[in-house]
């Protein structure tokens, strides 16, 4: 994360807001769901992201076990891609703006 | 990776056309308070607005690619008896998204619980054959996945 590079009480001008605001990547959240197999949602994170087994089948315990996991970020447009394409895999992504 | 072979029995692939024919009824239904439906085509995002203007872009090419991946199942499963089957790269990711697509209509239809998956169905449970499929479907993509390369 970047960190600001002025102090806090200085008032920042809003165009320096609108550069960080539009930095802030977009994230791309798979949720648990009781019917997908572990086996396939490791394979689908696998192949549209092209993770290794360790990295997928390590997500794949996050969103079974912690309830969700973020799968991928960047810009808006990416994000909505991968969004669509784990759509296209039955996986219930969501996209929100990280905080 | 070489092609992966499949071989089901005339009831076996019966269940599958049929599933196939009620798939593509599910697709083109565009009652968007149906659970499945919903389950099938996700919200991306909370706000309605995000979500309404997302499925505007997205929906059409969703809904392509669902209907192409049973085009190719059911191409497979031919017209009619049992199916030996040969899936190449493309028509292997077209059977497990499909077969995924079948797993989450019925198990949203029959509202499962991660403790009821665990468990086998029992013969007294009204939805003991819709759940024995749900099963079943898994079972078959767990084969198919086992011989695949991401």
């Amino acid at each position: 994360m970047k960190q600001p590079t002025v102090a806090p009480d200085v008032e920042r001008d809003s165009e320096l807001d609108e550069v960080t605001e539009a930095d802030r990547p977009w994230l791309v959240i798979v949720w648990n769901d009781p019917i997908n197999l572990m086996t396939y949602v490791t394979y689908v994170f696998q192949k549209l992201f092209g993770y290794s087994f360790e990295k997928a089948h390590k997500l794949m315990l996050d969103v079974h076990y912690k309830g969700r996991a973020v799968v991928s970020s960047g810009p808006r447009e990416k994000a909505e891609m991968d969004c669509f394409r784990l759509h296209g895999y039955g996986l219930w992504a969501t996209l929100s703006k990280s905080e | 990776m070489s092609d992966i072979s499949l071989k089901l029995n005339v009831a076996e692939a019966s269940v599958l056309r049929d599933l196939v024919e009620q798939m593509r009824a599910l697709y083109r239904e565009s009652d968007a308070t149906d659970p499945v439906r919903k389950r099938l085509f996700p919200d991306a995002y909370k706000e309605e607005k995000d979500a309404a203007a997302f499925r505007e872009m997205t929906g059409g090419d969703l809904s392509a690619a669902k209907l192409e991946a049973l085009d190719r199942v059911s191409e497979s499963l031919g017209q009619k008896g049992s199916a030996k089957i040969k899936l190449g790269d493309e028509d292997a990711e077209a059977w497990i998204r499909a077969l995924t697509d079948m797993r989450l209509a019925i198990g949203t239809r029959l509202e499962v619980t991660e403790t009821m998956m665990d468990f086998e169905p029992d013969q007294s449970d009204p939805r003991f054959a819709a759940l024995q499929t749900l099963h079943w479907l898994g079972w078959l993509q767990e084969r198919i996945l086992e011989q695949m390369v991401p």
